[in-house]
Order: structure tokens, then C-alpha cells, then sequence
């Protein structure tokens, strides 16, 4: 883990609360924080805790119940329709075209960024290339491994270059060495400015990614700053022995 | 635009790979086009041509069995097979066992029955005006002689097609017998036969029946089997769609591509816009394939040629109508359902439902009047009322408004439902 000191504002959370229709309990409940530009903010809970909501609110796809979501671009407070082609959004799902190949997806999604030939040839030749995809770029994804999925999965939401970064578990049922390329990129391109807020149930993998921490329960946030101050704080000897003594054992839906 | 190209390319793209849609919307319609073409055309036939298969056992002694064996012979309307000496009690089985949809048994005696028959009216009326009959040899028989036909149908034979038989026979049998009264009139007051002049006025056709489809103008043609079933069942096959394009709505919302699309500005609905386009031409080249099919194959194989209207625009405005509508359903049925299998299960049932009352496999005119009623909630129905005003009728604009309006309407509010549960889904 590494000590983050950029204090731009990319994001700033002001009390947002989510209820879904029929639901008869707040999905969030007054959630508010900030992310700064370049930082690797992790959002972590036990299941159900609002982690996917919260990602899906922040970057557009469902609406705040009540409360503000703020975009910074050079500290000025901006529209979120401006910061949106700076998005990238890498799901949960494959959200992907199982029948097109690796290189049609890739190809589509760009162009429905607005991107053009050639660069945009390049970019997926390039993204294809450091994922170690280049040998089946015209290979149908249907006959891909979960872990190549997983690895087109994050191609795709990095094809427009994106400033910020939403990742719901990335490696989720992928093995090591996919895990390996897809920290590696994403710590690459970390360093190269692009701020990540991120969600993953692998907490070993968390503690070595993250620069902040985020722990949600219930829809709350219950604790919040580096993993060394909330450890140290709550005299934990890990993410896991954390997240156990502020949210119980006791098992979650 | 390179968005909606882009779109468009994947569309096109998955269309291609979704080979059981393909063989769903192209090659299940042409199939059921031909096999029902094909049943139906015996059946347009028979009520058309009037050629139904009968057997006559024509067993009488006199000459008056020939002459309705003749008669019905000169009617045109019957395929006629005589046979002789066969008993009353093989009538029934001789009906079932052989192909013929009826029998006609002509007893011995039926001569000697019209004559006596004849001959007490004919002896009634010269009574009435006074006169006497002259002695002939048979003078004596003055009681009335049982000497009835009978008719045996087989019991597929649908009531409609016994009582036009039943009519026939009638009319036959009345000419035999006034023609009979009329010699007997002759031979009662001392002519061997009816004068050659009386007998050319009797022969000579009664007063003309001229009998034409309620139609004008060019695009006038006679109703068959082509000219229902391959209107019919393009509109099938294009609502049938529903398969494909309902699935493939359902299947990129729960893979989470719809989701994703929804981080990239604007370009959901350049999605959308592809898939209508991409749908519409494949609705507008079924139509095509369909009636091509009906055009130019049919002929080849004996089937009755798809005579195609004259009026361009309503022709072009009712298969667009049609195919947006096709399309609209299918995308709301892909935006409701939950999973592929239940778009897949309700999409197809509701466009068979749809189907059924909507005149596709039964016209809808041969239907009780509370099926025209129901008949009429189906899109299926308006499209195919649509294509009927223009293949059969003269396709006027005020044939054309009701399926115009009902088309137009229901496209708006399937796409309306669509639109509202996409914009709850915060897709748009």
C-alpha cells in the first residue's frame, strides 16, 4: 500500500441516500466523501452493504434517492454530461457480445465513444497486446476462458482513455496470472494519473491496490481513511480481521 | 453517424450468428406458406370450382336415371363415377371405403316414380280446364310410386358443401320432372312427344345468373388460397420476430452491455435506432421473399399465382406499417420480459394467440361473429386487413384507414410501454 498526498478533488459524495421502489430499507443512508484525483479509493462490505449501488449512482447509471454527487475538473465543479466521456466503467458482468469477437467488441464500444480509426485500431492492437489478448483478438468470445473474459471485460471500459476509473470486481473468478495482468495494468495506469474507485471481495488484493479505504455496512459508512490509520485505529492486523470487527460474523444475504 | 454505423455493424453481426432466429423468421414462414397453400388450395377449389367427387349408382329401369346422370354430368359442378346394379344396403360402406365424398343411389323404380308423379298432375290440370285424357297403356296406375334418391355422404363432408349438393340435386331432379309433366301434358291430349319448338324453349337456358366479387378496378382479383395464405403468413413470419429480436433485447440488458452503454453518452439509443433498422429490413425482405415465393414459385408447382395489387404507395405504406409494428411488439415483449426463455415462451404463444384470432389460419370472415369481434384486437388481423383491401378488394384509402389507424396506434403504444420501462430502468 502507498501513501497518497494528491488533495484535488476528482469527486466529492454530499449525503446521498438510495431507496430502490418497494424496498423497505435505505440501499444508502447519508453517504458522503471525497476522492481525489489519481487516488485508488477501495469500497468494501459484507454482501448487501451498497457497494454496487454506490458505484452504479456515481458513475450515472441510477439515480440518487436524495443527496449530491459532485464532478471536479480543474477544482471547478463541472456537469456531470462533461465528466462523463472521461468515465470508464468496468462491471461486475461480462458486459460484453459473447457472439462478436474480441476485436468487434473492443471496435464497437470505441466507436460508441466517439473514438476513429486509426487510433483506434491502435488503441485495441495496444490494450489487446498489454492483456495478453493480441493472439485471439478474432477469436468469438464464447470461446474464451472466464479469466480472457474478465480480461476483455476491462478492455473495454478502458478503451476511451478514461480519467476515472469504476471498477466492480475486476479479477473476480479469474486465476492468478490474469489477476497478475489485470493489477499490473490497472497499477500502471494508476500511475499514469487515472484515479480508481474500486470494489472486490479478494481484501489480500485490496490491501496491496488500495490507497484509501472505504468501508460500508448497511447502506453506511462505517469507517473511512488509509488501511494503516483504520487498522491501527481499530487494532486490526488486517482488512479481513477489520471488516470482521466492525460487521460481525454473522453471515449476510 | 459512425455511432449508428457502428451499431448497425453489431447488429448485423449478432443477427447472423442467431442462425435459429434466422430459421425462424425466414424459413419456418416459407415452409408453412407452401404446406398450407398447398392444403387450403383443395379446399379454395372445391368452393370455388364446385368439383366435388360423386359416386352415382344409378340402377333405374326407365330413361330417367340417364337423364339426371346427364344432368349432373352438364352441371360441371360434380366429378362424376356412374356404376349399375349395385344393392341399397352397399351404399354406406361403398361411400366410406372408396373416395368419393358422396353416392347417389338411383333406385329402379325412380322413372316410374316422376312419371306417376307427372301424370296425376298432368291428368289434375287437364281435368281443370275440362278436358279429358287420352287412353294410354299405363292408364291404370293412378297411385303415386315411392322412388325417392338417396343421398350418402361421407361424414368429412362439411354441411355447407351437402346442402349445395342437396340444392343441385333438387333443381335437377324439378327439370326432370317438369319436363315429364310437360310430355305427359302432350301425350295426354294425343301427341307421341313434345313438339320440337316447346322442347327448344324448354331446353334453352331460364333467366341468367351473373355472379362477380364485390370488387372495382384494376387490382380486382378472385380469392384463393395464394391470395390469403401468403399475405397471411408473411405477416406471421414478421411478428414471429418477436423470437429473435425479443431475446436479444433481454439477453444485452441481463449481460450488462445495456448497462455499460449507459456510461457512454447518447449512444443507448443510437443502439436502438440500429436494432429498428436493423429489424425493419429484415421484416421488409421477408415480405419480399414471401411474395416472391408467391409470385414467381407457386405457379411452377400448380399453385394459383400471387397477383400483386397495382397501388404502389398503400401497398409499400401497409408492409411498412406491418413490419413497425412487428417490430414494436417484439421490442416490448424484449424490454418486459425477464429472461430469454420467457420472451422466447410468451413472445411465441401470444404471436400464435394472435394468430389464430386474427384470420391467419381461418379467415376471419368464415369466423362466429364473436371471434370477428375478438379478431379484431389483434395486430395480426389489422395487417392482414390491410393486405386483404389491397390484394382483394380495390385498396381504397377508406378501406385502408381502419387497418392505417389501428397500425399506427399500436405501434405507438408498444413503443411507448417499451420506452416507459427503459426510461424506469433509467436506460434512458
Amino acid at each position: 500500500m502507498t501513501e497518497f498526498k494528491n488533495t484535488s478533488h476528482i469527486l466529492k459524495v454530499s449525503g446521498i441516500w438510495k431507496r430502490y421502489p418497494k424496498a423497505d430499507t435505505n440501499s444508502l443512508s447519508e453517504v458522503s466523501f471525497d476522492v481525489f484525483r489519481g487516488e485508488k479509493l477501495g469500497i468494501f462490505g459484507p454482501n448487501g452493504a451498497g457497494k454496487t449501488t454506490l458505484i452504479s449512482i456515481l458513475s450515472g447509471i441510477l439515480p440518487q434517492t436524495s443527496g449530491e454527487v459532485n464532478y471536479f475538473i480543474d477544482n471547478q465543479s463541472t456537469n456531470f454530461k462533461k465528466i462523463l466521456p472521461k468515465i470508464g466503467f468496468v462491471p461486475q458482468d461480462f458486459a460484453l457480445y459473447q457472439e462478436l469477437t474480441a476485436t468487434q467488441n473492443l471496435r464497437y464500444f470505441g466507436k460508441m465513444h466517439g473514438l476513429k480509426n486509426p487510433e483506434l485500431e491502435k488503441k485495441i492492437m495496444h490494450l489487446l497486446t498489454i492483456l495478453g489478448l493480441d493472439h485471439v483478438g478474432n477469436r468469438k468470445l464464447d470461446t474464451f476462458s472466464g479469466g480472457m473474459k474478465r480480461r476483455i471485460n476491462l478492455a473495454i471500459g478502458l478503451i476511451n482513455d478514461p480519467e476515472i476509473l469504476f471498477l466492480d470486481e475486476p479479477t473476480v473468478g479469474v486465476d492468478v496470472q490474469s489477476k497478475v495482468a489485470i493489477m499490473t495494468l490497472l497499477n500502471d495506469l494508476n500511475a499514469k494519473g487515472t484515479t480508481m474507485i474500486y470494489t472486490s471481495h479478494h481484501l489480500r488484493e485490496a490491501e496491496d491496490f488500495c490507497d484509501r479505504t472505504l468501508l460500508l455496512d448497511n447502506g453506511r459508512i462505517i469507517a473511512e481513511g488509509t488501511l494503516n490509520d483504520l487498522l491501527k485505529q481499530h487494532n486490526a492486523e488486517s482488512l479481513e480481521d477489520l471488516l470482521i470487527h466492525l460487521t460481525g460474523k454473522a453471515l449476510r444475504d | 453517424m459512425e455511432r449508428f454505423k457502428a451499431s448497425l455493424l453489431k447488429e448485423i453481426l449478432l443477427l447472423l450468428h442467431d442462425k435459429v432466429g434466422l430459421l425462424l423468421m425466414y424459413l419456418m414462414p416459407m415452409l408453412l406458406v407452401f404446406i398450407i397453400t398447398i392444403v387450403q388450395d383443395s379446399a379454395f377449389r372445391l368452393v370455388n370450382e364446385n368439383r366435388l367427387d360423386i359416386l352415382i349408382v344409378n340402377n333405374d329401369k326407365g330413361p330417367l336415371g340417364d337423364s339426371l346422370v346427364q344432368s349432373m354430368k352438364n352441371a360441371g359442378s360434380f366429378k362424376i363415377d356412374v356404376k349399375k346394379g349395385i344393392n341399397e344396403d352397399q351404399l354406406a360402406n361403398l361411400t366410406l371405403e372408396g373416395s368419393k365424398l358422396a353416392t347417389l343411389f338411383v333406385p329402379s323404380n325412380f322413372t316410374q316414380s316422376l312419371s306417376s308423379n307427372s301424370q296425376r298432375i298432368s291428368d289434375a290440370m287437364l281435368s281443370e280446364f275440362g278436358m279429358e285424357a287420352e287412353p294410354r297403356s299405363n292408364a291404370g296406375n293412378k297411385n303415386e310410386v315411392q322412388g325417392g334418391v338417396q343421398l350418402i355422404f361421407d361424414p368429412v363432408l362439411q354441411e355447407s358443401f351437402q346442402v349445395t349438393l342437396i340444392n343441385n340435386l333438387q333443381t335437377m331432379i324439378s327439370g326432370i320432372e317438369s319436363k315429364e309433366m310437360i310430355r305427359q301434358l302432350y301425350a295426354d291430349m294425343g301427341y307421341d312427344e313434345i313438339p320440337s319448338k316447346i322442347l327448344k324453349e324448354l331446353n334453352r337456358n331460364p333467366t341468367k345468373i351473373a355472379a362477380k366479387p364485390a370488387m372495382s378496378g384494376e387490382s380486382a382479383m378472385i380469392p384463393n388460397s395464394t391470395q390469403h395464405n401468403v399475405p397471411a403468413w408473411s405477416i406471421f413470419a414478421m411478428f414471429f420476430m418477436v423470437i429473435s429480436l425479443g431475446s436479444n433485447l433481454v439477453k444485452e440488458r441481463l449481460s450488462g452491455s445495456f448497462v455499460r452503454l449507459q456510461t457512454i453518452p447518447g449512444s443507448f439509443l443510437h443502439a436502438m435506432f440500429a436494432k429498428i433498422a436493423v429489424y425493419s429490413f429484415v421484416a421488409l425482405t421477408q415480405l419480399m421473399i414471401m411474395f416472391a415465393i408467391g409470385v414467381f414459385v407457386f405457379p411452377l408447382i400448380g399453385l394459383p399465382k400471387l397477383n400483386l395489387p397495382s397501388h404502389v404507395f398503400p401497398f409499400l405504406l401497409i408492409s411498412i406499417l406491418s413490419a413497425m409494428a412487428a417490430i414494436s411488439y417484439a421490442a416490448m415483449v424484449g424490454t418486459y420480459a425477464k429472461t430469454q426463455e420467457q420472451a422466447n415462451g410468451f413472445g411465441a404463444i401470444s404471436i400464435i394467440i394472435f394468430a389464430a384470432i386474427g384470420g391467419i389460419w381461418v379467415p376471419s370472415f368464415v369466423m362466429p361473429d364473436y371471434m370477428v369481434v375478438i379478431s379484431k384486437l389483434s395486430p395480426l388481423h389489422w395487417c392482414l386487413e390491410g393486405f386483404y383491401s389491397l390484394f382483394l378488394k380495390d385498396g381504397s384509402w377508406n378501406q385502408l384507414m381502419g387497418p392505417v389507424i389501428y397500425l399506427i396506434s399500436f405501434t405507438v403504444f408498444c413503443q411507448f410501454l417499451a420506452l416507459w420501462k427503459l426510461r424506469r430502468q433509467h436506460y434512458i
